[in-house]
């Protein structure tokens, strides 16, 4: 994508966009795609994005959305553009659904975690122990560095999903793909979005298809907070 | 007109053949679905995608192209991307949870033997 962000880069003298590169025509100043697709590794990401959506509708879309938030709507296309055909069937289903796997996972292992810690703290036998009290209560603070066995209570539940951690050692990808620039000022929300869009773009974690079932609805995957 | 077009064939105003390629996924009793896919993708490029791919996975290809239509008509900036971030900030905060629990389990068992020893 183009890293300058600089509307006077369309067209005009700068020469065509990655985008009427790509569509070989004219590159108008004031064209819609050229501070996000610039002449070089913006032609190949706009093919990804013209191949899925289609240049008149992602215009039809980015005109839509105010200036300063187009940046990230671009990312956020080219992710889906691209994770759709490395992926024709599921596109980014496939790793939304996994996702929301992972915290299910996540959210047991804290429920048994919890019932555990409840169990542990349930019996007092003896008298609360006051602050000026002979013993002194524990605190987290005042243990030294807890070795790691110590987490490893996958003995006292069932085996717990151990893909789970597992999937989080994954290395991660270099930064170059999108040509990214050196400041953030063109992708809002400090970089995070971008980051996310490149770890996927250099084929980060697209698991196994799982099945969707019925109805598309984005309600029915997932409640927003 | 034939009173049984499907949706797409219904929106797109013209005749739904017999091998029409939509109209197993877009019945005409849910119009909506397709015009949302129809908004954010197009009925070409939906159509090209579907006979790129073997019949037995059109369907759940037009559900996942439907809930991407629908997480972009929702989310016109980030579309699905900002289920996928919102679900990595809540794996995040889950194991944030899950290692300050496991820190707590091993903080009671130590109180716990602690205190079982110093009843022998």
């Amino acid at each position: 994508m183009s890293s300058s962000g600089n509307p006077s880069s369309s067209g005009g003298g700068g020469g065509p966009c990655g985008a009427c590169k790509f569509l070989r025509r004219k590159c108008v100043a004031g064209c819609i795609f050229a501070p996000y697709f610039d002449s070089e590794q913006g032609a190949a990401h706009f093919a990804a994005v013209h191949k899925v959506f289609g240049a008149s509708n992602v215009s039809k879309l980015l005109l839509h959305i105010p200036e300063h938030k187009r940046p990230d709507a671009v990312v956020s296309i080219c992710f889906e553009a691209q994770a759709r055909l490395r992926d024709p069937i599921y596109g980014c289903v496939s790793h939304i659904v996994s996702l929301q796997q992972q915290v299910v996972s996540l959210q047991t292992e804290l429920s048994y975690l919890q019932a555990h810690l409840a169990t542990l703290e349930l019996p007092q036998p003896m008298a609360p122990v006051s602050s000026s009290g002979s013993l002194q209560a524990l605190s987290i603070t005042d243990l030294p560095t807890i070795s790691p066995s110590l987490y490893d209570l996958s003995s006292f539940f069932e085996p717990v999903m151990s893909s789970t951690w597992a999937m989080q050692q994954q290395p991660r990808p270099s930064d170059h793909v999108f040509g990214v620039p050196s400041s953030s000022s063109i992708i809002g929300g400090g970089g995070e979005l971008q980051a996310l869009a490149r770890e996927f773009i250099q084929g980060g974690q697209m698991p196994a298809q799982p099945s969707l079932g019925t109805g598309g609805s984005a309600s029915t995957v997932i409640k927003r907070e | 007109m034939n009173p049984k077009r499907c949706a797409a064939c219904k929106y797109l105003r013209r005749r739904c053949p017999k091998d029409c390629i939509f109209a197993p996924y877009f019945p005409p009793n849910d119009p909506a679905k397709f015009a949302c896919i129809h908004r954010i993708y197009g009925a070409g490029n939906v159509s090209k995608m579907l006979q790129q791919l073997p019949d037995q996975t059109r369907a759940e290809a037009v559900e996942s192209l439907c809930f991407e239509a629908k997480c972009r008509v929702d989310d016109p900036v980030y579309g699905c991307v900002g289920i996928i971030h919102l679900l990595q900030t809540q794996i995040q905060n889950a194991q944030n949870e899950l290692a300050k629990t496991q820190a707590e389990v091993a903080v009671a068992q130590t109180k716990l033997s602690q205190t079982q020893n110093s009843d022998f």
